[in-house]
């Protein structure tokens, strides 16, 4: 499995479309922020959703009992799984139990956690995406790169040549709503044939049973409404207690998402409609482990919004497919690390620690503070790579001393300005790789902090903002 | 399966969330709209819709009789006679795949959310909720005294307790799946008309 960084570096080979990838979700982090400026309680909303979620998660048992109570009063079946496998394995048995063949699916990124798709058509179902960006994303053989917009990497003239390829599109035809449109034609038909749904759930309300679905398409609709056969999967984190509770977080998720005031289409469901079968799986799957880790717990109050995908410096120039987790970026980092610590050992190494994924999520977890964290048990795992670790031995080293630290500076400051750059400039230095040296100054900083407090008047005019003044 | 169940809820007792797990007492009023009507209708336009005041039902049916979708489509189902008498009667088909050819559909909404432009719609007195969903063109109807602020003050009018299925739609259907690019119209409704009434 090649790295983070490795994988990284093959994609902003290709400049054009890093940068065009880094525009594209810059430009939907812009539209979240004129959408979370026009809400005037937007710091509150956010404290509220985080409450909410801390307190329905330290009661899950009695919520998930009480979802369920609710679901099965409506006539919908409820399922518990405890990891990828069984849900797999219930989805399957609920499948062949009604003869279904095909099935139009909506987005989950629970049923990519726990490669449903490719467990269904190893056992002869033909699983067909309707949400457009997963169908292309599916017809091309990939896999999501967002968690929002997974085929934010695929430019238009791809998009055209697959569809060439499988809908029988024009050659050459790259125009989104003609290419919309085809997709259209391909996946009603698939709707009308379809035997079964399978869809995930964006909320699960324990006060009612109510099972809420956010979509800007329309085919979570379909694929609920029309076959005589529905399955909604859910991790066990997705119930939270009332009704009211969905106007904190519908007011959030969309304007975090994608800059929308609400998505096109907000479904409740409470129980199946008539003559349907309407089955819910809640999954655990390793969701009652990350509750159970005091420094990390919060990394499952996620409601999976892609905010800090979008905002991320990292994210947006190195793209999902470089991250080796299902879920990329700051929040599928500090996911993936409970999930496997050797294995995504290199994930909180994609980041800058600048906080930006924090700020802007809608509930708060502390992403970036999580990701320092997690560095920490891979260090103490043993798992850094043994150049990294001398020299963070060697920071060490000078840090705790010093005087060793002065003399340390000292000489880099005096040495930088004699040796010629290809010393920091070459292939054997793996910092200087990517990055340039900055300017040394002449003296360090302590001398300027020194040189400064003696000093009566305040240059800088520091003192005068911290007392308020203009 | 019931040992799963047990399994799983007995898991979830243990954890680390500590502080305070009390439940939040909350109320977050959107305080930035001064006039409800104008803040939907400027949503609904942002996000592809086409909002209409009219004055009574009589000025809808006019509305309607003169809006373009109308007059092109050729399976009309109408809810709201007083409006429209339709053509094509969802409730007389057995199965909703025979309704996969409706051009336009217009049914009542029965809230309408200031802040986002969102309408709510009930779907229980329909025979086949996925109509809403196959049909090419949507026309919502509101009255004007249901339009209200905010999705708090929006819930708080929801009565839950015998409702199968229910749907804010804001907007006709729509995607950005194709580098970001707005398209009107992927599975759902191809545009949205809403009319308020009053």
């Amino acid at each position: 499995m090649k790295s983070h960084a490795r994988l990284a570096a093959a994609f902003l080979k290709q400049e054009e479309r890093a940068h065009w990838h880094d525009q594209a979700l810059w430009y939907v982090r812009e539209k979240r922020d004129r959408m979370a400026a026009s809400v005037p309680d937007w710091e509150a909303l956010r404290e509220t959703a985080q409450a909410i979620k801390r307190h329905a998660l330290a009661n899950l048992p009695r919520y998930l009992e009480e979802f369920e109570r609710n679901a099965a009063a409506r006539g919908a079946i409820v399922h518990y799984a405890l990891d990828a496998a069984e849900h797999n394995h219930i989805v399957l048995e609920l499948l062949k139990g009604r003869n279904a063949r095909l099935v139009a699916k909506s987005k989950s990124m629970l049923s990519e956690e726990c490669g449903l798709n490719e467990f269904l058509e190893r056992n002869g179902i033909e699983v067909v995406e309707t949400d457009l960006a997963e169908r292309i994303i599916q017809l091309a053989g990939e896999r999501p790169s967002h968690i929002v917009l997974p085929s934010i990497h695929i430019r238009k003239e791809e998009v055209g040549d697959i569809f060439h390829e499988h809908l029988g599109t024009e050659k050459g035809e790259s125009d989104p709503t003609r290419l919309t449109r085809a997709a259209r034609t391909h996946l009603r038909e698939k709707f009308l044939a379809a035997e079964a749904g399978i869809s995930g759930v964006n909320f699960a309300v324990a006060e009612t049973g109510a099972v809420v679905i956010c979509t800007n398409e329309g085919n979570a609709d379909l694929g609920n409404s029309l076959p005589d056969l529905y399955i909604a999967v859910m991790g066990v984190e997705k119930v939270i207690p009332k009704t009211k509770d969905l106007s904190v977080f519908l007011r959030l998720l969309s304007r975090s998402a994608t800059g929308q005031p609400i998505s096109a289409y907000t479904s409740h469901l409470l129980g199946p409609r008539p003559g349907q079968e309407m089955h819910i799986v809640i999954v655990d799957n390793g969701r009652s482990e990350i509750l159970r880790r005091e420094q990390f717990h919060k990394a499952a109050f996620c409601i999976r919004c892609g905010a800090c995908l979008n905002t991320c410096p990292v994210y947006r120039r190195s793209c999902g497919h470089s991250y080796n987790f299902v879920i990329p970026g700051p929040i599928g980092t500090i996911l993936a690390m409970h999930r496997d610590l050797k294995k995504y050992k290199d994930m909180p190494y994609a980041s800058t620690l600048c906080g930006s994924c924090t700020a802007v999520c809608p509930v708060m977890i502390d992403i970036h503070r999580q990701i320092v964290l997690w560095r920490n048990e891979v260090v103490k795992a043993g798992y850094l790579g043994r150049a990294k670790l001398a020299a963070l031995k060697t920071a060490t080293l000078g840090m705790k001393r010093t005087r060793l630290f002065r003399m340390g500076g000292w000489t880099v400051r005096k040495l930088l300005r004699i040796l010629p750059p290809f010393v920091l400039d070459n292939r054997l230095t793996i910092w200087g790789k990517f990055r340039d040296l900055p300017k040394m100054p002449a003296q360090s900083f302590r001398a300027q902090y020194r040189a400064y407090s003696r000093r009566k008047t305040d240059p800088l005019g520091l003192g005068a903002n911290r007392e308020g003044r203009p | 399966m019931t040992d799963s169940r047990r399994l799983v809820l007995n898991r979830l007792k243990e954890h680390a969330i500590a502080g305070d797990t009390s439940y939040p007492a909350y109320s977050h009023p959107h305080t930035g709209i001064s006039d409800p009507r104008r803040s939907f209708q400027s949503v609904i336009e942002s996000v592809g819709g086409e909002c209409r005041f009219v004055a009574d039902l009589e000025a809808a049916r006019k509305a309607v009789t003169g809006f373009e979708v109308f007059a092109m489509a050729k399976q009309v189902c109408s809810y709201v006679k007083e409006i429209a008498d339709g053509n094509f009667d969802a409730e007389a088909k057995a199965d909703a795949h025979q309704c996969a050819d409706v051009d336009l559909t217009i049914i009542r909404g029965e809230l309408g959310v200031a802040e986002n432009g969102a309408v709510w719609v009930n779907a229980d007195p329909l025979r086949h909720r996925a109509l809403l969903f196959l049909s090419g063109h949507l026309i919502l109807v509101i009255k004007g005294r249901d339009i209200v602020p905010d999705m708090e003050s929006a819930y708080a009018r929801i009565d839950f307790t015998r409702l199968r299925s229910g749907y804010f739609i804001s907007g006709p259907s729509k995607t950005a799946d194709i580098e970001q690019c707005l398209v009107i119209g992927v599975h759902g409704a191809k545009s949205l008309l809403v009319l308020i009434v009053g």
